[in-house]
């Protein structure tokens, strides 16, 4: 998954207008970034990079590219 | 003896919350957004004064008035988180208010939603073993009573109602109609979905009547039920693939074998997820829910009711069956339509 595939994705996961993210926003400064949120970023995970992450990686997740970096990241599962 | 599932039916309790009642109480989600996530258009939630056990009578004197003799049954298997007392078993109460015969084996298990599951398990083993030729499997919860209605994360998502499947036994024949299963409980996860007070651990008090907010704006005390959508989607994501390679793996049989995905209807964003994760085709993986929500241990048989009045359940077919949530617990079987 391109870093330009997973922003849509997310644009679209946070109601947000293409191109809007830049993905340096941090993640508290995301009105739309609530508890649905970060299960529809799980299910994102899951069936765009076949990746199951943990709350608690997504936790220490501080901004959008930060959520990038687990998706892509080749030690998770 | 061979267990199979003769008959099903369920009830729904009159009162409906429908979605736009919901998006008006919590603004900050819209109705597009609550249907796109749980695909739930209406849940039904229980009287105060009725309980989880009027909703099993309701959806048992459905399957006797359907051409069923209540004199017939052997076992009574009643599975609910929501009992009417500590004590005695529910099922002794039901067993009195059916009529059904005082021979008969009744009991309660408290599981959630693969209690349906578990409770197949249970059934195929009293009939297979010749302690009961028909048992009667009922599931019955009213989460609502549980819930706090300033609590969205839940109260969007779950319904009360009742279902009731007959198991009879027949003369053995060449495949198992019933089976094999798949079990799997782990503990470690209990804190993920729970009403913490209220039990002998925990005793209902003021300190645990205390309400809090969490982060999402959600209010609850301890008496009320939690869940931790993310941790139970995890544990959904982790545990339900590998327990639906390990049925195909031991019954021999691929997912072309398959005629129909019947899994635990918890919400649609999470059956999609699943669906695709395991490369699943849409036509026959089949969800309904919108007209009743989660209604836990409910939810697979009235999926199975449906599927059968539409005809998707002629004999001969495969249905998959996953039940997975609080405990955490999960089960996986196949059941082939008689």
């Amino acid at each position: 998954m391109t870093r330009g595939e997973f922003l849509l994705s997310m644009e679209e996961l946070l109601e947000l207008q293409p191109g809007e993210l830049k993905g340096t926003e941090k993640l508290s400064d995301l009105e739309a970034w609530d508890s649905l949120a970060v299960v529809s970023f799980m299910g994102l995970a899951r069936t765009k990079a076949g990746k199951t992450l943990s709350p608690k990686n997504i936790a220490s997740s501080e901004c959008v590219d930060d959520l990038f970096a687990l998706v892509n990241d080749p030690v998770l599962s | 003896m061979q267990a199979f599932i003769r008959a099903i039916e369920y009830h729904l309790p009159e009162t409906v919350l429908a979605t736009a009642e919901l998006a008006a109480q919590f603004p900050e989600w819209s109705v597009e957004k609550i249907d796109r996530k749980t695909g739930i258009a209406e849940r039904h939630i229980a009287a105060p004064d009725e309980c989880a056990s009027d909703l099993a009578f309701a959806a048992a004197r459905k399957l006797f008035a359907s051409g069923f003799d209540p004199s017939e049954i052997d076992a009574l298997l009643l599975c609910t988180q929501s009992p009417d007392y500590f004590l005695p078993t529910t099922a002794c109460l039901l067993q009195h208010r059916l009529g059904l015969p005082t021979r008969a084996f009744a009991m309660d298990f408290n599981q959630g939603c693969s209690g349906f599951v578990y409770g197949l398990g249970l059934a195929k083993g009293l009939i297979e073993t010749g302690q009961a030729k028909r048992v009667l499997l009922l599931t019955a919860e009213t989460y609502s009573k549980y819930i706090h209605p300033l609590d969205k994360s839940v109260r969007t998502i779950f319904g009360d109602a009742a279902a009731a499947t007959l198991i009879e036994g027949r003369e053995s024949g060449a495949e198992a109609l019933i089976g094999p299963f798949v079990w799997g409980t782990d503990g470690s996860g209990a804190n993920h979905l729970m009403v913490p007070a209220g039990g002998a651990r925990c005793p209902r008090s003021s300190e645990t009547a205390a309400e809090i907010q969490d982060d999402s704006g959600n209010c609850r005390s301890r008496n009320n039920l939690f869940m931790d959508g993310a941790a139970v989607f995890e544990f959904t994501l982790r545990a339900v693939p590998e327990a639906f390679h390990q049925l195909l793996d031991r019954a021999g049989k691929t997912v072309d074998d398959i005629d129909l995905f019947v899994f635990h209807q918890a919400n649609k964003y999470m059956l999609d997820t699943l669906r695709i994760a395991l490369d699943l085709p849409k036509e026959k993986f089949y969800i309904a829910m919108r007209h009743c929500g989660n209604t836990v241990s409910s939810t697979i048989p009235i999926a199975l009711s449906h599927a059968l009045a539409e005809g998707r359940l002629e004999p001969g077919k495969t249905v998959m069956l996953a039940g997975f949530g609080v405990g955490l617990s999960w089960g996986s079987a196949l059941i082939r339509w008689a």
